[in-house]
This record gives structure tokens, C-alpha cells and sequence, in this order.
């Protein structure tokens, strides 16, 4: 993919992994809504993506042997969505800290970024089919 | 990664675990005056146990790199149904046949009211579940639609 698709057509479909790990994650957060003790699950894709492309702190690991930590990301390929929870709040008395109303508003926003993503896609795709098929 | 089905299935157990619940809550309600069970005694509040389902133990990779992966999330089932240990009501009516020497009846200690306020979460909760599920098929149906033109 690296020379005849531009750098987007690795990180759309990345995003779009991203925007359906959140999806699951936020359905999982719902079923469990009423679990005693249960802590929320976030995802966190875009704040990774933003220090690959050099918009974070700017701190780098200094690497002096190949099994040292690396820092992640350490490219814009490397950029996966993770899993985080977040247990260090509580919302009831049984320890749970599932905001619901919360999570309806992230799943209706995430909806929405899939189907941007999707279609920035096919959009992609087409630009494409324009340069091969040419414009007659 | 999770396909759209697992992410269904997710949200299906939730709605699972609610149904549940309805049914317990249904049965607490019809037996809110019902003074004679098997067990001997009136009928005592039953109440359902939520827990988080994770199909693989979580943690065995460990160090920096343990983060969760979406194939471990199953959602939520329903542990247990355990009964209300608080006291029964104590009401007053000799012509009861269930009454004691001082005329006083024990009933069950069901309160309508928080059996209805239940009944609403729980029927909030399904709701939620759903909403759930025709985001994922929004989801299915975007990505059907990718390269289409």
C-alpha cells in the first residue's frame, strides 16, 4: 500500500477499527450498566494518533538496546485503539460508575464518525477509479 | 477484534439479563400479598445478582503491554437471584387465617412502589440495549456501503 495509496488509506481503515472497538465497548459499558461494582471502559485512539504524528509531549525514550521499552506509538502505523478502564470513580452505592445517558450520547457520536469514516473511504476509493478509468 | 456479531451478542445479554430482571420484578409484584409459600412462611423479595461476563482471565499477559482486547468482553449475565433477608410487614387483621394469637398477619416485604420504580430502570435499561444494537447494525450497514460509490 505504501506507494500507489497516500498515507490516509493506512489510517482511515485504523480509525475505523477504532470507532468499532469504542462501539463494543460502549455496548458492553450499557449491558452493564446495573453490575455491582462494575467500572466503565473507555477507548483511546485519538490522543495515540496525535503524539504519532508529533503533536504530544514530545518526549522521546532513549533506546539503547533493541529490548528496551519502546514508546507508543512509535509511528503512525503503530497507532491502535486501547482499551482503558476507569475505576476511579463511582457514580451508585454498589461501586458501579456507568454514566447510561452518558453513554447513549458516545454511541450516537461514534455512530456518526463511522459513517464519516466510511464514507471518506469510499470517497478515497473513487478518486482513485477517477485517475484509472481517466475523465471522458 | 470483535466482529459486528460479537458486539450483538454483547448487547443481546444485556437485554437478556433485563428480561430477567422483569421477571423477577413480575413475580415479586403478583406475590406482594401472598402469605403462604413451600418453604413455609410468606413470600420474601427476590432481587437478581448482575455480573460482567469475560471470556478469558484477565491480566495474563501483564507488564505495560496488558491492555483488554474486545474478544474478551461478553457482556453481562445474571449470577444469582437472592432473596430480600428484611423483615416481613406486620399487619393487623385477626380475620386472616395466617393471623397469630394477637391478630397480626405477617406479610411479604415486597413495597410496590420500588418494585415499579425497578420495573421503569429496568425497562430503561432494555431500551438502552436496543439502541445499542441498531448502532451496530448502523455500523454493519456503513461499512457494506464502503467502495460503492
Amino acid at each position: 500500500m505504501n506507494g500507489f495509496f497516500n498515507s490516509n488509506f493506512s489510517t482511515l481503515p485504523a480509525a475505523l477499527d477504532a470507532a468499532s472497538t469504542r462501539n463494543t465497548i460502549i455496548a458492553q459499558n450499557i449491558a452493564n450498566a446495573e453490575t455491582p461494582g462494575y467500572k466503565r471502559k473507555e477507548v483511546d485512539f485519538e490522543t495515540y494518533l496525535q503524539q504519532a504524528m508529533g503533536d504530544g509531549d514530545g518526549l522521546e525514550l532513549k533506546k539503547t538496546d533493541d529490548k528496551h521499552f519502546q514508546k507508543y506509538p512509535s509511528s503512525i502505523r503503530d497507532v491502535q485503539a486501547r482499551i482503558r478502564t476507569v475505576s476511579d470513580t463511582r457514580i451508585t452505592n454498589d461501586g458501579n460508575n456507568v454514566d447510561i445517558d452518558q453513554q447513549e450520547a458516545l454511541l450516537a457520536a461514534n455512530t456518526i464518525r463511522y459513517q464519516t469514516l466510511s464514507r471518506l473511504i469510499s470517497m478515497t476509493i473513487s478518486r482513485y477509479n477517477t485517475v484509472i478509468k481517466g475523465v471522458r | 477484534m470483535l466482529d459486528i456479531f460479537g458486539t450483538m451478542n454483547i448487547s443481546a445479554s444485556g437485554m437478556t439479563a433485563q428480561r430477567m430482571r422483569l421477571d423477577v420484578i413480575a413475580d415479586n409484584i403478583a406475590n406482594a400479598e401472598t402469605t403462604r409459600t413451600d418453604e413455609g412462611g410468606p413470600y420474601r423479595r427476590k432481587n437478581v445478582v448482575f455480573q460482567e461476563v469475560l471470556n478469558k482471565a484477565m491480566g495474563i499477559r501483564g507488564g505495560f503491554t496488558n491492555t483488554l482486547s474486545t474478544d474478551q468482553l461478553g457482556g453481562v449475565h445474571v449470577d444469582s437471584i437472592v432473596e430480600d433477608q428484611r423483615p416481613f410487614k406486620l399487619v393487623y387483621d385477626p380475620s386472616h387465617p395466617d393471623a397469630n394469637e394477637e391478630g397480626y398477619v405477617q406479610m411479604p416485604n415486597v413495597n410496590v412502589l420500588r418494585e415499579m420504580i425497578d420495573l421503569i430502570n429496568a425497562q430503561r435499561s432494555y431500551e438502552a440495549n436496543v439502541s445499542s444494537i441498531n448502532a451496530t447494525k448502523a455500523f454493519a450497514s456503513a461499512a457494506l456501503g464502503i467502495g460503492k460509490g
